[in-house]
C-alpha cells in the first residue's frame, strides 16, 4: 500500500536509533579488541609493553566498561527507542533530546576511553569513571529517562507493552544505583574519594555491582527479548500473563542478592547468608523467563534450522537460563569457598556477557539495521550464519578454558599439607592456569573475529540500502 | 426454543437501551452513549482488530474497544450522529455478530470487585516477601552477631511494610469482625481478626519497646503470610464464583424479545415486548414464543406448554382460547389478543413464588461457621489462663506466652480448609460439566435424604421423538415400517413443524422421493403428489385419514401421533413420544443404592409419571401438579424434618428449586431455573446429579480430615506454647505448614 | 554494617513506590486482554517509505545467499 505523502501520516522518529545501532557495532568491535589485548597480557605479559597506558590494570576497566556501556548500553539505547515507538505507536517524545542522549552517551564513552588508560579510576568495579564523567553519566541519564517516559506517557495504545516494563525498570534502577555508587567527595578535577569507606563501601558497591548485573545486563535485555524474539518468530510470546508474572517476580528478588559478592569477607555472616538464600530464590523468576521466551518458538522449532537471527536470540537464553543456574549455585558459601577469587567467576561473567548480552544484542541487531535502511534482511545473511558459529564456538572456548582454571586454581589454592601448610605457592598456579589463558584468548578472538564479520555486513548492508522512514500505523484512539 | 425475529431495529428503541447503555456528558456538554456489545464469531485474535476498525468507520463512534478475551466491545457513540442498530449492522457487515450486553453492569461491579480482591492479595503478597526478606537475618544470624541496632532497623522496617498489610489487605477480616459483634453471630472471620491483631499488637510493642512486656520477639512475617494465604483462598473462592455467574450470563445474549404488532390500519410494526398494552393485536409466527398473556383471536394452532407446565404433549388451540406467555407456537402463524403483560403474566406469576419461596429456605449453618464460637472462647481461655499462670511464675514472658498461643492455635485449618476444599470441589465438577453456582451448596448435598426429580426436560428430553412406525395398510410403498418411515420423512422436509422436522431426523429414504404439488394446511399437515400423482396426506389422524377406513385410534399412552395416508387406502402411523434422557435409568438407580428416597414430581397427566416412575423404581411419584402443588409436596417433606433436593428444569419447577434444600436444575432448562439453582448440570446428563453428590460427599469426607488435622495440631502444639516451649519461630513455622497441610489436602477434592 | 541504615529504608521506600506503580498498572486496565496485547506486536506494519522522496521503498532485496 503506498503511502501518498510524507505529511499525510506522521512517522516514527528512527534518527538516534539508527545511531545507537551503528555505534553498538562500532564498540563491540573496540570492546571487544581491548578484550582481546588484555587476555593476551595474561598469557603473555609483556604485552604490556612498559607502558603505563597499555598497561593490564588500565585495560581492564577499559575493555569492561566499552563492553558493557558502549556496546550494551547502545544497544540497549537503540532497541529501547525503536521498541517504545513501535510499542507505543507514536514518535518519540522530544527526538532532539534523544539525539541529545546519542552525542552525550558517545562523549561519555569517549571521556571513558582516554580516562582510563591515563589511570584516573574511582577503583569500583563497573563504576570507575571519575566524577566528572559520573555528572555526564547522571545528565545524559536523566534524559533517556524523560524520553523513554516521556514516550510512554503519549502512547495512542492503552496497554503497555511487557517489554516497556523491563526497560522502564531497567532506566529507574540504574539510574538509583549509580546515584548512590558514585556519590564521592572530589578533591580535584580527575580524583575524588568514595562517600563511603572499608567494608561499607564495598557493601554499597557489590548492592550497585550486582543489581547492574540485575538490571543493566539482565532487566533491560529481557526487554530487547520480549520483543525482538515474538518479531523475528513471528509468534506471540509463549505466554504473555507469564512474561508479566516474571517482570515482577524478578523486580522484587534482585535488590537483595548483593551480598553473595562478599562471601568470606569482612561483611557479617548473616549478610552473606541472605545473600545466599535471595540468589538462589532469584533461580525460579530468571528461569520462568527464559522458558517462556523459548517456548515462543512451540510449534515453529524449524524455523531455527533456516534463521541464523533466531539461532541467535534463542542460544541468547540458553546461556541466559546456564548463568542463572550457575550464578545461584556459585552463591551457595560452599561452592563459592572454591570459586571465589578464582577464573570460574570470570568463566561465569563472559557466559552470561558473550552468551547471553552479546548474543540477544547481535541477533537484535541483525533484525533492526536492515529494517533502518530500507532492506528486509542484512546484506548477507550467510555471513550472520557463519558469525554464529564463529562466536558459539568462541564462547565455549572461552567459558570451558576458565570453568577448568577456576576449579583448578580453587583446589590448589586450598591444598594443605598434613602439617597445615600450603601445597602449593601462589605462582605455581598461575603457572598451571597458563594454557587456560591461551585457549581463553583463541575463544576471544573467535569472538572479536565474529564481530568484525559483524561488522563489515553492517557495513555493506548500509551501502546496498538507504535511509528509510516508517510511517506510524493509523490506530482509532484507545487512549490510556 | 427458537429466538425471535432478526429485526436489529428494536435495538434503536430507548426502553430497550437502558439494559445495555450508559450515558453520560462530554467535554463538550453534548450528550454521549456507551454502549456494550457481546459480540460472537470471533475465532482469532486478529478479529478483535478488524471489529474495532469496523466500528470506528461508522460516523459518529468516538471510541470502540474490542477485548478479545472477554468477546466483547464497548462503544462510545454521539446519539445525534448514530444508533446502536448502525453498529450492529457493521459489525455484521465485516463478517461477525453483535448482540445487546445486558449484563454489563453486572459484569462491571464484579470485575470492579475481582480487581480489589487481587489487589488486596497482591499488596499482601509482596509485603509478606520483604518482610521475610527483613526476618532472615534474625534467623539466620547467631546470637551476638545482629547488632542491636541493626535489628531494631530491621524490626522497624518490618512494621513499615506490615501497615500496608494490616490496614488495607486486612480490612475483609476486620470488617467480618464488626458485623460479628453486631449481629452476634461467631463467624471464622472473628478468630482470624483477632489473630491478626494480636500479632500486629503484640510485634508493634516488641519493636518500639523491647524492653516492655511484649519482649522483643516479632511476628511480622508470620503474620502477613498468614494475611496473604487466606486471602488467596478468598481469591479462589471469588474467582470460581464468578466463573459461574459469568456462564450463567452467556445466556442473555440473545436479541430482545420482539414482537409484532397489527396497527389499525392492517399494517404491522416491530416493537419491543416491553411496549406491548392490553388489548393490542400482536401475530405470533410459526416457532416463535408467545410474548404476551392473551387470547387466540384468528387460527388455529397447537402450542408447546411443557416448559411451563411440564405437559409434553403439544395441545391445540381454538380462536378464543387463552394462550400463556413463554409457551411455543407449533401450529401456524395466528394472531392473539394481549390480555395480560409483563409482571402480570403467569409466567412472571411463577417466578414471583419462586422469590417468596426462597426467602422461606431452611438455612443450613455453615459448618466452619458452626464451630468458630466454641473454637474462639476455648483459645481465648487458654491465652488468658497461660498468662494468668505465666504472670506468677516469671511475670516477663506472660504476655509473650499467651501471644505465642494465640497464633500458634491458627484458625487457618477451618478459615482455609473449608473453603478451599469447597472450591478444589467445584472446579472439578465444572471440568466434568457441572456448575456450582453456590459453593456451600457443597456442604447441604452432603446431608440429603429426600430426592424429588422431574420428569419432562429432567429425566425426559425436552423434545418429542420417534418412538415406533406402524403400517396399518400396505402397499408397494410402504412394505415395511422402515420403506413408511423413509416415505413421510421425505414429505416431512418440506416443513419445518417441530413435528416434521423430528420425522425428517428419524427417516432416511435411499432416493428422496420427488413429490409435487405440496401443501402445508395449518393444523392439519402436509399434503402432496407423488410421482406417480397419487396424493398423500401427512397428518393429524382425523385429516389424513379422511375418507379411509382407518383403525380406530387407540387410546395410545403416546404424547403424539403423525399419520400417513395415500388415497388408495395405504397409511401408517408414527408415534411419538419423549425419550429418556441418557443415562436416566443407571441414574435412578445408582441414587436409591445411595440411599435416598426419590419421588417424581411431573405435570404431565398422572397415568404417564405413574408409569414412568415404576418404570425407573421411583419411591412415589405426583403427576398433574401445579407449580404450588409441587411446592405443597416439597414442604411437606421439609415440615417432616427431611433435608431435600430438587431436580428440574422449567419455569414450573422454579419456585420448588427455590424452597428446596439443595437445587439443581438442567442446562437446557428455562433461564430463571438455571439462574437461583446450587448447581447447573450443563452437560444435561442425568448421571451426573449422582456424580455431583458423590463428590460433595467427598469433598465434605476431606473436610472433616483437615478438621481432625487441625484438632490434633492444636492437641500437640498449644500445649507446647502453654508450657512456654514453643520457641518463636517454630510456632510461625507450625502456622505455616499447618496451613499448606490443609490446602494439599484440599486440592484432592478437585480429583 | 552502619551502611544498612541507609540501603534498609532506601529499600522499603523502594517497597512502596513499586506498590504503588502496581496499583497504578491494576487500575488503569493495563492487566486486562493479556492474550491479544500479546500478539498486537505482530499486526501488519505499513511500508516504509523512503526518506527523501516520500516513495514506497520496496523491500525486495535478497542476500545473495541460500
Amino acid at each position: 500500500m503506498a503511502v501518498s505523502s510524507k505529511s499525510a501520516a506522521p512517522m516514527y522518529t528512527d534518527d538516534a536509533v539508527r545511531w545507537f545501532a551503528l555505534a553498538t557495532v562500532l564498540w563491540g568491535v573496540v570492546g571487544m579488541l581491548v578484550g582481546v589485548i588484555i587476555a593476551a597480557q595474561l598469557a603473555w605479559p609483556q604485552l604490556n609493553l612498559g607502558i603505563p597506558w597499555l598497561s593490564y590494570g588500565r585495560l581492564r576497566p577499559l575493555h569492561t566498561n566499552a563492553v558493557i556501556f558502549a556496546f550494551g548500553g547502545c544497544a540497549l539505547f537503540a532497541t529501547s527507542y525503536h521498541v517504545v515507538q513501535r510499542t507505543c505507536q507514536t514518535p518519540l517524545f522530544a527526538p532532539w533530546l534523544a539525539k541529545f542522549t546519542f552525542w552525550g552517551w558517545q562523549l561519555v564513552i569517549v571521556a571513558a576511553a582516554i580516562s582510563l588508560p591515563l589511570g584516573m579510576t574511582q577503583g569500583k568495579e563497573y563504576a570507575e569513571l571519575e566524577w566528572p564523567i559520573d555528572l555526564l553519566i547522571a545528565v545524559v541519564w536523566v534524559s533517556y529517562a524523560v524520553v523513554f517516559f516521556g514516550t510512554i506517557g503519549i502512547r495512542k495504545v492503552r496497554h503497555i507493552y511487557v517489554a516497556n516494563w523491563f526497560f522502564g525498570a531497567f532506566i529507574l534502577a540504574v539510574a538509583l544505583l549509580h546515584i548512590v555508587n558514585s556519590a564521592a567527595i572530589p578533591v580535584s578535577l580527575t580524583k575524588s574519594y568514595s562517600a563511603y569507606a572499608g567494608v561499607q563501601d564495598a557493601m554499597v558497591q557489590w548492592w550497585y555491582g550486582h543489581n547492574a548485573v540485575g538490571f543493566f545486563l539482565t532487566a533491560g535485555f529481557l526487554g530487547m527479548m520480549y520483543y525482538y524474539i515474538p518479531k523475528q518468530a513471528e509468534r506471540p510470546v509463549y505466554s504473555y500473563r507469564l512474561s508479566i508474572v516474571h517482570f515482577w517476580a524478578l523486580i522484587f528478588t534482585y535488590m537483595w542478592a548483593g551480598p553473595h559478592h562478599l562471601h568470606y569477607t569482612a561483611l557479617p555472616d548473616w549478610a552473606q547468608s541472605i545473600g545466599m538464600i535471595f540468589s538462589l530464590v532469584l533461580l525460579a523468576p530468571s528461569w520462568g523467563g527464559m522458558i517462556n521466551g523459548i517456548m515462543t518458538l512451540s510449534g515453529a522449532w524449524h524455523k531455527l534450522r533456516d534463521d541464523p537471527i533466531l539461532k541467535f536470540l534463542i542460544v541468547a537464553l540458553s546461556f541466559y537460563g546456564m548463568s542463572t543456574f550457575e550464578g545461584p549455585m556459585m552463591s551457595i558459601k560452599t561452592v563459592n569457598a572454591l570459586s571465589h577469587y578464582t577464573d570460574w567467576t570470570v568463566g561465569h561473567v563472559h557466559s552470561g556477557a558473550l552468551g547471553w548480552v552479546g548474543l540477544i544484542s547481535m541477533g537484535s541487531m541483525y533484525y533492526l539495521i536492515p529494517k533502518l535502511f530500507g532492506r528486509k534482511d542484512m546484506y548477507s545473511v550467510r555471513a550472520i550464519e557463519l558469525h554464529f558459529w564463529i562466536a558459539t564456538i568462541g564462547i565455549v572456548l572461552y567459558i570451558a578454558a576458565m570453568w577448568i582454571a577456576g576449579v583448578m586454581q580453587g583446589l590448589m589454592w586450598r591444598a594443605i599439607n598434613p602439617d597445615g601448610t600450603l601445597v602449593y605457592t601462589f605462582v605455581e598456579s598461575v603457572k598451571a592456569t597458563y594454557p587456560f589463558y591461551v585457549i581463553r584468548l583463541l575463544g576471544g578472538v573467535l569472538y572479536l573475529g565474529g564481530m568484525l564479520i559483524m561488522a563489515w555486513n553492517t557495513v555493506m548492508t548500509i551501502r546496498a540500502g538507504k535511509v528509510a522512514v516508517a510511517p506510524v500505523p493509523p490506530v482509532a484512539a484507545a487512549h490510556a | 426454543m427458537e429466538p425471535a425475529l432478526s429485526s436489529i431495529a428494536v435495538l434503536d428503541d430507548p426502553l430497550e437501551q437502558q439494559r445495555f447503555t450508559r450515558w453520560s456528558t462530554g467535554r463538550d456538554g453534548q450528550r454521549v452513549a456507551e454502549s456494550t456489545l457481546r459480540l460472537s464469531g470471533m475465532y482469532c485474535a486478529a478479529c478483535a482488530g478488524i471489529i474495532e476498525q469496523a466500528l470506528h468507520g461508522v460516523d459518529g463512534v468516538s471510541q470502540a474497544t474490542v477485548s478479545a478475551s472477554g468477546q466483547r466491545a464497548a462503544v462510545r457513540w454521539d446519539p445525534q450522529r448514530t444508533r446502536p442498530s448502525l453498529l450492529v449492522e457493521a459489525v455484521r457487515r465485516a463478517g461477525y455478530d453483535a448482540a445487546p450486553d445486558a449484563a454489563a453492569p453486572a459484569r462491571e461491579l464484579r470485575r470492579a470487585e475481582s480487581r480489589r480482591a487481587l489487589w488486596r492479595l497482591f499488596v499482601a503478597a509482596f509485603c509478606m516477601m520483604q518482610v521475610m526478606m527483613l526476618a532472615t537475618p534474625s534467623y539466620v544470624a547467631g546470637p551476638g552477631e545482629l547488632e542491636p541496632d541493626l535489628a531494631q532497623l530491621l524490626n522497624w522496617s518490618s512494621w513499615v511494610l506490615s501497615l500496608p498489610v494490616l490496614l488495607f489487605s486486612a480490612t475483609p477480616f476486620f470488617s467480618g469482625l464488626w458485623h460479628s459483634l453486631r449481629t452476634r453471630r461467631i463467624g471464622m472471620d472473628v478468630p482470624v481478626a483477632i489473630g491478626i491483631a494480636v500479632t500486629f499488637i503484640a510485634s508493634t510493642g516488641a519493636t518500639f519497646d523491647p524492653g516492655g512486656i511484649f519482649g522483643h520477639e516479632v511476628y511480622f512475617d508470620s503474620m502477613t503470610m498468614f494475611v496473604a494465604f487466606l486471602l488467596g483462598a478468598r481469591y479462589m473462592e471469588l474467582h470460581a464464583r464468578q466463573r459461574a455467574l459469568q456462564a450463567l450470563e452467556n445466556a442473555l445474549d440473545s436479541l430482545p424479545q420482539q414482537a409484532t404488532r397489527l396497527l389499525a390500519d392492517g399494517r404491522s410494526e416491530e416493537v419491543s415486548v416491553l411496549r406491548l398494552a392490553v388489548g393490542d393485536r400482536v401475530r405470533v409466527a410459526l416457532g416463535q414464543a408467545f410474548p404476551a398473556d392473551g387470547s387466540l383471536l384468528d387460527g388455529h394452532t397447537q402450542v408447546d406448554e411443557a416448559l411451563l407446565t411440564g405437559e409434553s404433549t403439544p395441545v391445540p388451540r381454538q380462536p378464543g382460547e387463552t394462550l400463556v406467555a413463554g409457551s411455543t407456537n407449533l401450529g401456524a402463524p395466528v394472531i392473539m389478543r394481549v390480555e395480560r403483560v409483563g409482571a402480570d403474566t403467569r409466567h412472571e406469576a411463577i417466578v414471583a413464588l419462586m422469590r417468596e419461596a426462597m426467602s422461606q429456605r431452611p438455612a443450613m449453618a455453615r459448618v466452619a461457621d458452626r464451630l468458630a464460637g466454641p473454637f474462639l472462647w476455648v483459645v481465648l481461655a487458654l491465652a488468658g489462663g497461660a498468662a494468668a499462670a505465666w504472670s506468677v511464675i516469671d511475670p516477663s514472658r506472660a504476655v509473650w506466652v499467651a501471644v505465642s498461643v494465640l497464633i500458634v492455635t491458627c484458625p487457618c485449618a477451618l478459615a482455609l480448609a473449608v473453603p478451599a476444599s469447597l472450591v478444589a470441589a467445584a472446579g472439578g465438577l465444572a471440568r466434568r460439566g457441572v456448575l456450582v453456582q453456590r459453593l456451600d451448596a457443597l456442604e447441604s448435598m452432603a446431608r440429603l435424604d429426600h430426592l424429588f426429580i422431574d420428569k419432562t426436560g429432567t429425566l425426559t428430553t425436552q423434545l418429542l421423538q420417534l418412538q415406533q412406525a406402524q403400517v396399518h395398510q400396505d402397499c408397494a410403498a410402504l412394505a415395511t415400517p422402515q420403506a413408511a418411515l423413509a416415505v413421510a420423512a421425505s414429505l416431512a422436509a418440506w416443513s419445518r413443524h417441530p413435528l416434521s422436522e423430528a420425522l425428517a431426523a428419524a427417516g432416511t429414504a435411499p432416493a428422496p422421493w420427488a413429490w409435487s404439488q405440496v401443501e402445508e394446511r395449518p393444523g392439519q399437515g402436509l399434503v402432496g403428489r407423488d410421482a406417480q400423482g397419487m396424493a398423500w396426506r401427512l397428518g393429524a389422524r382425523d385429516w389424513a385419514c379422511q375418507g379411509l377406513s382407518a383403525p380406530a385410534a387407540a387410546a395410545s399412552a403416546s404424547a403424539a401421533q403423525v399419520w400417513l395416508c395415500a388415497e388408495d387406502g395405504s397409511c401408517a402411523s408414527f408415534s411419538f413420544d419423549e425419550t429418556l434422557r441418557e443415562g436416566a435409568a443407571e441414574a435412578v438407580t445408582a441414587l436409591r443404592a445411595m440411599g435416598y428416597r426419590l419421588s417424581l414430581l411431573s405435570g404431565d397427566r398422572p397415568a404417564r409419571a405413574q408409569r414412568l416412575a415404576r418404570q425407573l423404581g421411583f419411591d412415589a411419584a405426583i403427576g398433574g401438579a401445579t407449580p404450588q402443588g409441587k411446592l405443597a409436596e416439597l414442604a411437606a417433606a421439609q415440615a417432616r424434618g427431611e433435608r431435600v433436593a430438587m431436580v428440574g428444569d422449567g419455569v414450573n419447577d422454579a419456585p420448588v428449586l427455590a424452597r428446596a434444600d439443595v437445587s439443581l436444575a438442567m442446562g437446557q432448562g428455562a433461564l430463571v431455573a438455571r439462574a437461583q439453582a446450587d448447581a447447573v448440570l450443563v452437560g444435561n446428563r442425568p448421571m451426573d446429579v449422582v456424580q455431583t453428590l458423590r463428590v460433595a460427599r467427598r469433598t465434605m469426607g476431606i473436610v472433616r480430615q483437615n478438621l481432625v488435622w487441625a484438632l490434633l495440631y492444636n492437641l500437640t502444639c498449644v500445649p507446647l506454647a502453654l508450657l512456654g516451649l514453643m520457641a518463636p519461630w517454630a510456632a510461625g513455622l507450625g502456622m505455616a505448614a499447618s496451613s499448606v497441610v490443609v490446602i494439599l489436602n484440599a486440592l484432592r477434592a478437585a480429583r | 554494617m552502619d551502611i544498612l541504615y541507609l540501603l534498609i529504608p532506601l529499600s522499603t521506600a523502594l517497597v512502596l513506590l513499586i506498590l504503588g506503580v502496581f496499583a497504578w498498572a491494576l487500575h488503569r486496565g493495563q492487566f486486562e486482554d493479556l492474550e491479544r496485547e500479546g500478539e498486537r506486536i505482530l499486526q501488519d506494519e505499513p511500508a516504509l517509505v523512503d526518506a527523501d522522496q516520500s516513495r514506497a521503498v520496496q523491500r525486495t532485496e535478497q542476500s545473495p545467499t541460500v
